[in-house]
């Protein structure tokens, strides 16, 4: 759970666009957007470098100082450029201290599993966060989950993992695999061709030799 | 030909060429796996490319882990023979093309440790015809 909030200082965003948007980036600032509670969505812009470094982190709750109020807010969603690495906008949700939320929770697998040992045996996780419900004080910066006692062709749901408190709540598919040991058929050789050698594919509107003699 | 991946069915047979120096909006994240080969500019990768990466990643790997393909070659190029007067309508099918844009993730990997992933996708990354880097899963709120 996080402990400190950090307090970024933002200013109101008066041009809007994404002219403005790239030149407030050039200047070491990350625009964002204050909303919820009701209130009209405020343009903001806070410095980029800590927000982004604290978001990295795993941070979502802070405190946002701008036109003489601070407010708490959660990160709500983040806006990545082509290349998915820079952070370009930021969503931020206005919340109180013991508000419940959704949010989202990275699971972090702990232990070697056993089913390791099997030969062609692979740990896969296609869910690597769930969501859950819980107050904003609470939320944990990640879910470990113990996959030490995992068998091949075994797998552990979403619905298995252990929250970190009783009042929390899963939101996502229970039915989510987080972990899962596959196990490779180790005879295939790999080496063979992907797909049967064929000339040309199918054309489906291609019209056929006898409905042109019609 | 060498039996490389092209579509069982289209809808026509030859297509318009299209640009190719877009940005990607989609697929420019690791998904599947948790190591990425990132393209980092645009071009059309023939099924030829798609199918060296993936043995050269075999070969590096020596079977282990597990690769995902995420481009597929469903973009007919046509080409005329040399010597040939222009005109005459467009030429036959020369090659199947994945249409990449700067961004795309190309292949990803599971099951392996970081280190391995790494060799294997800098073998990759010489075997493609634009410059490649590699990606981890990225923060997401």
């Amino acid at each position: 759970m996080q402990h400190e909030t950090t307090t970024l200082i933002a200013e109101r965003r008066e041009r809007l666009g994404s002219r403005y948007a790239q030149r407030l980036r050039a200047g070491g600032r990350l625009p964002a957007i204050v909303y919820g509670h009701g209130e009209t969505p405020i343009p903001v812009a806070v410095d980029r470098k800590l927000a982004v470094q604290h978001i990295e982190r795993g941070e979502k709750v802070f405190n946002i100082e701008f036109d003489g109020r601070t407010e708490t807010v959660l990160v709500k969603d983040l806006q990545f450029d082509h290349l998915g690495t820079e952070i370009i906008h930021a969503d931020l949700t206005l919340v109180n201290l013991n508000e419940r939320v959704e949010t989202n929770v990275h699971v972090h697998l702990i232990g070697t599993p056993k089913g390791l040992k099997t030969e062609g045996a692979l740990l896969m996780h296609p869910t690597t966060q769930i969501t859950i419900e819980c107050t904003v004080t609470n939320i944990p910066e990640e879910i470990d989950v113990d996959v030490s006692e995992l068998d091949a062709h075994e797998s552990i749901h979403a619905s298995e993992i252990k929250l970190p408190l009783d009042t929390m709540k899963l939101v996502s598919d229970a039915d989510a695999i987080v972990a899962q040991i596959v196990v490779k058929n180790v005879e295939s050789t790999g080496e063979e061709a992907t797909v049967e050698g064929q000339a040309a594919p199918e054309v489906l509107t291609e019209k056929k030799k006898d409905e042109e003699k019609d | 030909m060498p039996p490389y991946k092209i579509p069982k069915r289209v809808k026509f047979r030859k297509e318009m060429r299209r640009a190719r120096d877009r940005k990607a909006t989609k697929a420019n994240y690791v998904a599947f796996g948790d190591y990425g080969l990132q393209a980092l500019e645009g071009c059309w990768l023939k099924s030829n490319h798609i199918e060296a990466g993936r043995i050269a990643t075999m070969h590096s790997l020596k079977r282990e882990g597990k690769l995902f393909i995420r481009v597929f070659p469903d973009k007919p190029i046509s080409k005329k023979p040399l010597e040939i007067r222009m005109g005459k309508g467009k030429a036959d099918v020369d090659y199947w093309a994945a249409r990449v844009r700067a961004g795309v993730i190309l292949y990803e990997l599971a099951g392996v440790s970081e280190e391995k992933a790494r060799e294997a996708f800098r073998r990759v990354s010489m075997k493609m015809p634009v410059r490649c880097r590699f990606v981890t899963r990225r923060v997401e709120v």
